[in-house]
C-alpha cells in the first residue's frame, strides 16, 4: 500500500497526527479500536485479565512507535499485526508452563448472556454456558495461525487479504487455512444447530 | 466457496449459482448448512465486558514511560549494562589488554625519563672529558682557538 492509497486509511492518517504530537487522536484510534482488539485477544488467550493485559501492550507498542511511524500498510493490519503476534506468544510460554489443562477448565470469564426481554432461566443459563464452553474448546484445539484466522474472519469480519497481512501469508494460503479451519470446527459443532 | 457462502461474502450472482448446485447435490447441501450452523452457533460466544479503567490504566502507563524514556535519557550512560552485552564486551576488552600487554611489553632497562638524564649527563661528561682531552692534545696555543695571547 503506497502513501496515495494510506491516505484512504483515516486511521494511519490519525496515527500520523499522533506521530506529530496530538495525543488526541492517539484517544481516538484508542476507542475506535479498543473493543475490537481486546475482543479478538480474548477470543484467542480465552482469559479476559490477560486479554487485556496484552491489550494494553498493543496500544503502547502503537504509541512507542509513533515517532517512525510510516503508512505502509493500513492501520488495523499492523495493529492486529501486533495484537496477534502478542497474543500467539503469551500462548506458546503458558503452553510451554501449564501445558493445555487450562482450556479445559471451566469458564469464569464468561459474560452473562443478553435477553433482551427477560432475565434466562438456571436452565437456560447453564445450556448457554455449556454450548459457549463448547465454541471456546473447539476454537482452542485449531493451530494457532487457523485460530486466528478465524476470529479474524468471524468476528472481525477481516477479508482474505487482510487476514493473509496480518499473519504473513499469501491469500490461497488463509482460504485453505479457514477451510480446514471450518473443517474442524463443522466436525466439533455442527450438531448445534441453532443455539 | 462453502465458508463464503456461509459467512454472506459471497456475490448475488456467485450465490446463486452455488444455490442451483446446492439443488441437485445433497452431499453439498448437508456441508453448506453444517457451515451455516457453525457460523450461527460461533455467534453465541460474546466477549466479556471491557474493564472501565482500561483507558485509565493505559495512559498512566503511557505517562510512566514517557517519564521514564526522560530519566532514562539522562541516565543512560550511568546505567550498568546487561550481562549478555557486558560479557562479549569485557572479554574482549581483555583480550585487547593481553595482546597489548604481549605485544608492547614496557623495556626492561631503564624507565625512558632517568636513562634520558643519564644520557645528558654521560654526553656531557664526555663531551667534557673530550674538551679536556683536546686541551691535552692540541697544539699550544691553538687548542682555545688560537688565543695568540696564551702564548
Amino acid at each position: 500500500m503506497g502513501v496515495a492509497a494510506a491516505a484512504l486509511d483515516y486511521d494511519a492518517e490519525l496515527m500520523l497526527r499522533v506521530r506529530d504530537g496530538d495525543g488526541a487522536s492517539f484517544g481516538l484510534l484508542l476507542e475506535k479500536h479498543r473493543a475490537s482488539v481486546i475482543h479478538f485477544v480474548y477470543r484467542l488467550v480465552q482469559e479476559q485479565p490477560v486479554a487485556e493485559e496484552l491489550a494494553q501492550e498493543v496500544f503502547l507498542r502503537v504509541y512507542r512507535s509513533r515517532s517512525s511511524y510510516e503508512p505502509t500498510a493500513k492501520f488495523t493490519t499492523w495493529l492486529f499485526r501486533i495484537a496477534t503476534h502478542l497474543a500467539l506468544n503469551w500462548l506458546r510460554d503458558e503452553k510451554h508452563e501449564r501445558g493445555q489443562e487450562r482450556l479445559d477448565d471451566g469458564s469464569p470469564d464468561l459474560p452473562a448472556r443478553q435477553v433482551p426481554d427477560r432475565r434466562p432461566s438456571v436452565e437456560q443459563d447453564l445450556v448457554y454456558r455449556v454450548k459457549v464452553d463448547q465454541i471456546r474448546q473447539a476454537i482452542a484445539s485449531l493451530p494457532e495461525k487457523q485460530r486466528a484466522a478465524v476470529l479474524m474472519h468471524k468476528y472481525e469480519e477481516m477479508d482474505y487479504s487482510q487476514i493473509a497481512k496480518v499473519l504473513g501469508c499469501s491469500e490461497s494460503a488463509i482460504k485453505s487455512l479457514l477451510f480446514r479451519a471450518y473443517t474442524t470446527l463443522r466436525a466439533r459443532l455442527a450438531h448445534m444447530g441453532n443455539i | 466457496m462453502l465458508v463464503a457462502y456461509a459467512a454472506g461474502e459471497l456475490d448475488l450472482e456467485t450465490a446463486g449459482a452455488l444455490e442451483g448446485h446446492l439443488a441437485g447435490c445433497p452431499a453439498c447441501r448437508s456441508l453448506a448448512a453444517e457451515q451455516a450452523a457453525v457460523w450461527q452457533a460461533l455467534d453465541a460466544w460474546e466477549a466479556p465486558a471491557i474493564s472501565p479503567d482500561f483507558n485509565r490504566r493505559l495512559y498512566r502507563r503511557i505517562q510512566n514511560e514517557v517519564r521514564l524514556s526522560w530519566w532514562e535519557r539522562l541516565t543512560r550512560a550511568f546505567r550498568p549494562m546487561p550481562l549478555r552485552q557486558a560479557l562479549p564486551l569485557t572479554a574482549t576488552a581483555g583480550l585487547l589488554l593481553m595482546a597489548g600487554l604481549i605485544l608492547h611489553r614496557p623495556n626492561p632497562v631503564a624507565p625512558a625519563r632517568p636513562r634520558a638524564e643519564t644520557v645528558r649527563a654521560e654526553q656531557v661528561e664526555t663531551t667534557l672529558d673530550d674538551l679536556e682531552l683536546l686541551r691535552q692534545f692540541a697544539p699550544a696555543g691553538s687548542a682555545e682557538g688560537g688565543r695568540p695571547d696564551a702564548m
